[in-house]
């Protein structure tokens, strides 16, 4: 991954930068590409991302939100497990009432060595129409959308998941299937958008 | 004759008493919904305007704005304005349920979502481009149709807004 330690604002550069609030995008279309500073000062690029790793995940996450709260662990493990497979998780915290101090500790609290970002203005929860937390996207190397929605169906069991929704999405994606089901839903925490 | 109640025990006893009278008037969950459960309680309200609320006590925005919500159903109900909840929380947290619905009081059923399966289903029956979202509010015409969505906190004003103009003229 290519990133640049410039510490630049918000840059969106998606073909739907038109929309202020755009449709969610289609499985198979083009996920929105986006630049955004990570908290810990660098540049991160969507589009150079997906180039550089065999998918991403753009996971919106909560610092307060008790549904988003409870997938912290499961969170933390997959993008340790996924890393080792070329996979990149990124988390996006859109909420306008967490501040940037405030998603940096409470990644610290729960172990998050992923790349998080804070989004101004919640453009680019708006690019993809993201509704709630947590609520996630897997980009393929060609920027298309591959997968939208829940990490699982059981947030309050993490043993008794029955529906491993995010993985099976990763494990075919990476296995070169299609995946059986690309989109899901789940109940979740609304962002708060400016 | 001597009772053996002496006048602090009486008063007491009297507060007790109306604090059971409180506790059984406070409103309870109206029980447990599906998604056909749910579609055939909104049709039972046929020719009225049927806002339905759905929410959770962990959802801090449900929280805020529920009171606004029972004050609507208050404000509208002659009107023609029906109001129906449904809290989508876990078996555990029934008791958080029942508190909270003691505590705001509201003068409309709340139901509890029936836990077990895949919420996924219970949210695309109530509305396709739903994404789970909480709070989220589903507002029915007279007709029985969906007039509209709201997704997220909304205020008073939004939730008048929402119902005023499908309401019966004053």
């Amino acid at each position: 991954m290519n990133i640049l330690p410039t510490a630049i604002g918000v840059v969106i550069l998606s073909a739907a930068t038109g929309a202020a609030l755009a449709e969610s995008p289609a499985i198979g279309a083009a996920a929105p590409t986006f630049r955004l500073t990570t908290l810990d000062g660098k540049s991160f690029s969507l589009a150079d991302a997906a180039r550089e790793h065999k998918l991403v995940v753009v996971m919106f996450i909560a610092t307060k939100c008790p549904y988003s709260n409870a997938y912290n662990d499961r969170m933390r493990k997959m993008a340790e497990e996924y890393a080792k497979k070329n996979v990149l998780i990124v988390g996006i915290n859109s909420n306008s009432t967490e501040p940037a101090e405030e998603v940096r500790a409470h990644a610290r609290e729960h172990g998050f060595a992923f790349p998080l970002m804070k989004d101004p203005g919640n453009k680019v929860a708006d690019l993809y129409d993201a509704r709630h937390t947590p609520e996630v996207y897997v980009v393929d190397p060609e920027g298309k959308l591959r997968y939208h929605g829940r990490i699982d169906e059981n947030y309050e069991n993490p043993e008794k998941v029955a529906s491993p929704d995010l993985r099976n999405a990763l494990d075919a994606l990476l296995t070169g299937q299609s995946v059986a089901k690309a989109e899901t839903k789940a109940f979740g925490c609304s962002i708060k958008r400016v | 004759m001597d009772f053996g109640l002496s006048a602090g025990r009486a008063a007491t006893a009297l507060l007790l008493l109306a604090g059971t009278v409180a506790a059984a008037d406070a409103p309870r969950v109206a029980g447990e919904i599906d998604a056909k459960g749910l579609a055939r309680a909104i049709a039972r309200e046929n020719g009225k305007v049927v806002l339905v609320n759905f929410w959770a006590t962990w959802c801090v925005p449900c929280r805020e704005e529920f009171p606004d919500l029972v004050r609507l159903e208050k404000d509208y109900r002659d009107r023609g304005l029906s109001v129906l909840g449904v809290s989508t929380d876990f078996d555990k947290q029934l008791p958080a349920v029942e508190k909270f619905l003691a505590k705001n009081r509201p003068e409309f059923p709340n139901y509890h979502k029936k836990s077990g399966g895949d919420d996924q289903e219970f949210i695309e029956a109530v509305d396709a481009k739903w994404g789970g979202e909480l709070p989220f509010s589903v507002v029915y015409g007279p007709d029985g149709k969906k007039a509209r969505v709201l997704s997220g906190k909304q205020s008073y004003a939004d939730f008048e807004r929402a119902v005023r103009a499908l309401l019966k003229p004053v």
